[in-house]
């Protein structure tokens, strides 16, 4: 039997990577499209920021008699020291237009000051700057925040005046710091490469079994369901190959390659991370980091292989029931969904789980990646995953071979 | 050698949750000898490929015996496979491979030794005359060039027993005398040929023994002698529109 489900295997990897689109749509594709996405996103989010800070803008300010405040004077420098603006002074009277050029784009930014603020300093009472912007510009919504920033550094420049005016250190202010006297990376005490592990934590389980299910679904359904619609697959039953070799060597072929897809997308998203790390997530780890080692590895192996015949045997159940390409694909089609969500579901949760979710097929093995890309996995739970996937691709295979042997299924008309 | 006894054949179809049954085969027996062409002759609808199929074991009779080279169809179907070289037009190849590769890949499913194979595959190339096409794709052949193809492919094993769903459907004239030339060999060197048609012409060139099945019963057999003066007709064509009329009325 397992003779025969070999030479069915060759056969189909044969006829599966000899086909320039098919190589392509499974291997090349997944490969290069990370990366490829990532870098151009990449690019632009960079060229777009480098361009919001190199941009000159115009700022209005009202009144304009404030020329001899000295807290006047410090809030504009501030300003220029932190942003590449023309100030332009206006009377009150000139308010409304520039409030209309902010709104068509022409200027980017009012600030408003009410009357005597060194007087109301003086007297400890509180005072109000209003900043007019334009959240649907991308410069003026940047001045806005720069501007922000500027009135907390005036206030705090304006309280340490009025505690040194009173004669009371300024250390009054902060009684109690975190972390200022040692250096970062002596805090952080994080198993090396186990950050990145978290961000590929939440991506890569859902990525592989999506890229696993999409890939068996591509070519499984055709190997089946696509055979039996164009009378390819008579040929085989007529031989003395029993119907339990072909299953198996077709579901060996179509795991064969959906793994080849798998691991080509994971080894795009490796590529891409070393951009998508930095720029999307703001992380401050090093892809370099990112290295598994042999136990690590040998787990996802122990993971992956089982989860991938589990995949690929729902999709080839639904591909033996069905008539045509097309029932199969609307029959996996749900299945697909249930999948992609459980696993988007999973790969989202926190460290600890449910008990019941190390029993359960595909969640278990979502559960199980994230935990040796994190570093924290246990073998127990490793082979607990890849046994009940093992059990429950047995059960379908089963079933399968039943419905092969079936002629109400196979000559459904 | 096939036995067929009392072989009946019902249908289930299941159609918006009513079951219909369809009586495609209701009792049939008859026998194939090694060295004679039978040809199982009936209109369409008659119930000829249900019965190859039930033969070839693609399917189960639902009553009945099927004896091949002494094997029964249902206890040792994967035995009988092994004695049989099934074909039917409707049985298409994957286009992506060549007739070449295709004769391998079926020599080793077969069990069949690499030399075994090589030697087989020269012997079925030259008498079908597939030497121009042997290492194309079948995707780029003729109707012909693969209905060749594919018989090369069922025989690869050399089996003893061939059984052909209408050889000649959709064939060319000279592709059709091509493969009927090649069953009459094939009788003549002691294998059972069984073949089914609905065209009275290849029942009387090529048939020793004829069965007439009509509504899934067996109205006739014999040899085209016999059943024309059984019915003391001169023709085979006679007979049949005679029992396609009884069953008009
Ligand atoms: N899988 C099937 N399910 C239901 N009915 C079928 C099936 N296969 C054949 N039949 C019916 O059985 C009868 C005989 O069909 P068939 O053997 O194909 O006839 P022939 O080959 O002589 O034209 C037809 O009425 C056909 O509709
Ligand atoms: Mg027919």
């Amino acid at each position: 039997m397992f003779s025969d489900a070999y030479i069915i295997m060759k056969k189909e990897l044969k006829r599966l990577f000899t086909d320039r689109r098919t190589v392509f749509f499974m291997v090349v594709l997944p490969l290069v499209m990370l990366p490829v996405m990532y870098t151009v996103m990449g690019k632009i989010s960079q060229s777009r920021s480098a361009d919001i800070r190199s941009y000159h803008g115009t700022v209005f300010i009202a009144p304009e008699m404030q020329k001899q405040s000295p807290i006047y004077e410090e809030f504009i420098s501030i300003i220029n020291s932190q942003m590449n603006v023309t100030i332009n002074e206006i009377p009150e009277a000139y308010i409304p237009t520039a409030k209309e050029l902010i709104k068509e784009k022409e200027a980017q930014l009012l600030i408003t000051f009410p009357e005597n603020i060194d007087f109301a300093f003086d007297a400890i009472q509180p005072f109000d700057i209003h900043v007019f912007y334009n959240g649907a510009s991308d410069y003026s919504s940047y001045f806005y925040r720069r501007t922000y920033d500027a009135v907390n550094s005036l206030a705090d420049t304006l309280i340490y005046l009025r505690l040194e005016s009173l004669n009371i250190p300024t250390e009054i202010l902060t009684p109690v710091t975190a972390n200022r006297t040692i250096s970062p990376e002596l805090v952080n005490l994080a198993k090396k490469g186990s950050e990145v592990g978290k961000v590929f934590g939440v991506l890569l389980p859902f990525i592989i079994i999506l890229y696993l299910f999409v890939s068996s679904m591509q070519v499984g359904i055709d190997t089946v369901s696509g055979e039996k619609e164009r009378g390819t697959l008579a040929i085989l039953l007529v031989n003395q190959v029993d119907r339990a070799s072909i299953i198996l060597g077709k579901l060996l072929a179509v795991v064969c390659a959906s793994f080849a897809s798998a691991i080509s997308s994971v080894v795009g998203l490796m590529i891409a991370g070393r951009y998508f790390l930095k720029d999307l997530f703001r992380s401050s780890a090093e892809m370099s980091d990112f290295i598994l080692g042999a136990d690590q590895i040998l787990q996802l192996a122990i993971l992956l292989i089982p989860v991938a015949i589990l995949l690929v045997s729902l999709v080839l159940i639904c591909a033996t029931y069905a008539r045509n390409s097309k029932e199969a694909a609307g029959l996996v089609m749900p299945l697909y969904m249930v999948v992609l969500i459980l696993s988007i579901g999973t790969s989202s949760m926190g460290e600890t789980v449910p008990t019941w979710m190390h029993y359960t097929p595909i969640i278990n093995t979502v559960v199980g990646l994230k935990s040796v890309f994190i570093k924290s996995s246990s073998w127990g739970n490793v082979i607990i995953a890849a046994v009940t996937s093992l059990i429950f691709s047995g059960l379908l295979i089963f079933f399968m071979i039943r419905m092969f042997k079936n002629e109400k299924i196979l000559f459904r008309i | 050698m096939i036995e067929i006894l009392d072989l009946k054949k019902v249908f289930e179809n299941k159609k918006k949750g009513t079951v219909s049954y369809k009586e495609a085969l209701k009792g049939i027996s008859f026998m194939c000898k090694p060295g004679e062409i039978f040809g199982l002759l009936g209109p369409n609808g008659a119930g000829k490929t249900t019965t190859l199929r039930c033969i070839s074991t693609l399917i189960k009779p639902t009553s009945g015996t099927i004896t091949v080279n002494g094997f029964d169809s249902l206890k040792d179907d994967r035995k009988v496979r092994s004695v049989i070289g099934f074909l039917t037009s409707d049985m298409k190849l994957d286009g992506f491979f060549t007739p070449d590769y295709m004769m391998d890949y079926f020599g080793r499913l077969n069990k069949m030794s690499p030399e075994d194979i090589a030697e087989r595959k020269e012997v079925l190339i030259k008498e079908l005359h597939m030497e121009e096409f042997r290492n194309k794709k079948i995707d780029k052949l003729s109707t012909g060039m693969k209905q060749k193809t594919s018989i090369a492919i069922s025989l690869i094993h050399n089996p003893d027993v061939i059984i052909f769903d209408e050889p000649t459907n959709g064939l060319d004239v000279v592709t059709a005398k091509n493969v009927t030339d090649f069953l009459k060999k094939y009788a003549r060197e002691g294998k059972t040929v069984l073949i089914s048609t609905h065209i009275m012409g290849v029942a009387e060139q090529i048939c020793d023994k004829i069965g007439i099945l009509i509504e899934g019963l067996i109205k006739e057999l014999g040899s085209l002698d016999e059943i024309v003066k059984r019915n003391k007709t001169n023709n085979l064509e006679d007979v049949f529109f005679k029992y396609l009329e009884v069953q008009d009325v």
